[in-house]
């Protein structure tokens, strides 16, 4: 538990700080970034599916999001 | 205000705004005309090989967009189920036969053939609706609520997030929960875990309504790397109490020596099993935490998007997935999109095949294939084009497959030549249609 905490908190941590200082665009240069494709989520009812499928068939499931269920699948 | 329809600048407004917003997990609605509705639609295909799991599934998601990046989105989801699940229950040189989970008759399967429950047939329900709007200038807010119900289980779920953006909007840091209840009408009622299967007619061992509550967790940090790149970065955490048992899933009792199942004496004049069979137990609770990563990358047209999730909970399960597609271009109006997905988990520490016969039982089994070792490879391609009037199509079809090992501790007598892990092969075919 002790590990994970300080995995997380490290990488949060250097995330935030990293980006919050020299990572990123201005603002006129983000006409890729707008693009459909490269939002984080492109097709959100594929995702769900996919969530879906894999909840049913394995014992991991979020991550991404919410962990989900709301199904007794088999 | 009026706005007018087409290259007016409300639309060009509308997408600096989600430019600036950049990172917005739901952003697909965004970059198009605001105040109208977006329809996403899918059909859906999944199948499993030897006559297992079918599923034929319709889903609408429905988004409303309003000014000032609002946005309402209602989400419907059909499933029908049909085919059989391994039941737990290994592998016989004999014929098996197990009292239905209702209770009211009985199923044969033959010799050297895996038992699989083929009583399984469901339709289900869910539904999803969920609100965003900013909050002042660097706050964005979503609520929303879930439920769905299929003929033995009924779901109730909200959620909340809440994000910040910083730097100009290239970092964004998230924080989201969810709360969930769940209840589970077992068909014939919910067996007493570890309780032996009964005769047709008996449901001494069977309980009421079970039900279990979940909470999630989850904080992300999104960040824009570059004119090309943007990545997210989440830990999950999540807690489920209550009944986390599969009120279906039985576990063999074996000789010691041998390794076969033991026979049971039957009651004349009355069907039931014709071995010793016990109804599985899992802990009454659980934690998983997760540690997500995903980038995407632009690359001359094509967009990388490659993601990794560890997981582990307090089953002592561990597993690793990478997930990676390549959208790939073909003129303006069409592209192709190879996906490619690795996972791999180990066993849940009371995961078993067989329980011996005369030995004290342990507080918890389950001989549920999806708590073993196994790896599963996704493999499969997605084409997408755009209609002449701007709207979105695509079809993919994808493989998956499961391959596991039992650890030789596990395995009793001769079912080292006699039991393995139930593999999978299964088709996944969807169609999206966006309007």
């Amino acid at each position: 538990m002790a590990r994970w905490k300080t995995c997380v908190a490290s990488l949060l941590a250097i995330a935030c700080s990293t980006g919050c200082t020299s990572l990123g665009v201005e603002p006129w240069d983000r006409d890729i970034l707008a693009k459909d494709e490269m939002q984080l989520v492109t097709d959100p009812l594929e995702v769900a599916t996919d969530d879906h499928i894999y909840f049913s068939k394995e014992a991991s499931s979020g991550g991404r999001g919410f962990g989900g269920g709301g199904c007794g699948c088999n | 205000m009026k706005k007018r329809k087409n290259g007016g600048i409300s639309t060009t407004l509308a997408t600096a705004t989600c430019a600036l917003l950049g990172t917005t997990p739901v952003s697909p609605v965004c970059a198009q005309e605001i105040d109208k509705w977006d329809f996403d639609t899918s059909l859906l295909y999944y199948g499993e090989d030897n006559e297992r799991v079918q599923d034929a599934s319709v889903a609408v998601l429905a988004t409303r967009n309003f000014v000032d990046d609002r946005y309402l989105a209602l989400g419907l989801t059909v499933d029908a189920l049909t085919g059989a699940t391994p039941s737990g229950a290994i592998t016989q040189p004999v014929a098996q036969t197990f009292t239905r989970p209702s209770g009211k008759s009985t199923y044969t399967t033959p010799a050297n053939e895996l038992p699989l429950d083929d009583t399984f047939r469901d339709t289900r329900v869910a539904m999803t609706a969920n609100w965003q709007q900013p909050l002042g200038r660097l706050y964005t807010f979503n609520a929303g609520a879930s439920a769905s119900k299929e003929f033995d289980y009924t779901h109730i779920g909200l959620n909340a997030r809440i994000a910040r953006d910083f730097n100009q909007r290239n970092t964004t840091i998230s924080a989201g929960i969810a709360l969930a209840r769940d209840d589970i009408d077992a068909v014939g009622g919910a067996p007493v875990p570890l309780s032996p299967m009964l005769d047709v007619g008996d449901l001494a061992n069977r309980m009421t309504t079970q039900s279990k509550d979940v909470f999630d967790v989850v904080v992300g940090v999104s960040q824009v790397l570059g004119r090309n790149t943007v990545m997210q970065l989440n830990y999950s955490y999540s807690d489920a109490s209550g009944y986390l048992t599969d009120p279906y899933k039985i576990i063999s009792v074996v000789d010691g020596i041998t390794g076969n199942v033991v026979t049971r004496p039957l009651t004349p004049g009355i069907d039931g099993p014709s071995h010793e069979f016990l109804f599985e137990s899992r802990p009454d609770d659980r934690v998983k935490q997760s540690f997500y990563g995903q980038v995407k990358h632009f690359m001359h047209g094509k967009v990388l998007d490659a993601s990794y999730r560890y997981m582990s909970d307090d089953w002592e399960i561990e597993s690793h997935t990478l997930d990676l597609r390549l959208r790939w271009p073909l003129g303006d109006e069409h592209y192709l999109e190879p996906h490619l997905r690795y996972y791999t988990q180990t066993e849940a520490d009371f995961y078993t095949v067989s329980l011996v016969d005369g030995q004290m039982l342990p507080a918890y089994a389950s001989n549920d294939y999806r708590l073993g070792n196994f790896d599963g490879i996704t493999a499969g391609v997605k084409y997408g084009w755009k209609t002449g009037n701007g709207h979105d199509l695509s079809v993919r079809l994808e493989l998956y497959q499961q391959r596991g090992d039992i650890p030789a501790n596990l395995l009793v007598g001769n079912q080292a030549g006699t039991v393995s892990y139930p593999d999978l092969d299964a088709v996944i075919a969807q169609f999206s249609y966006r309007f």
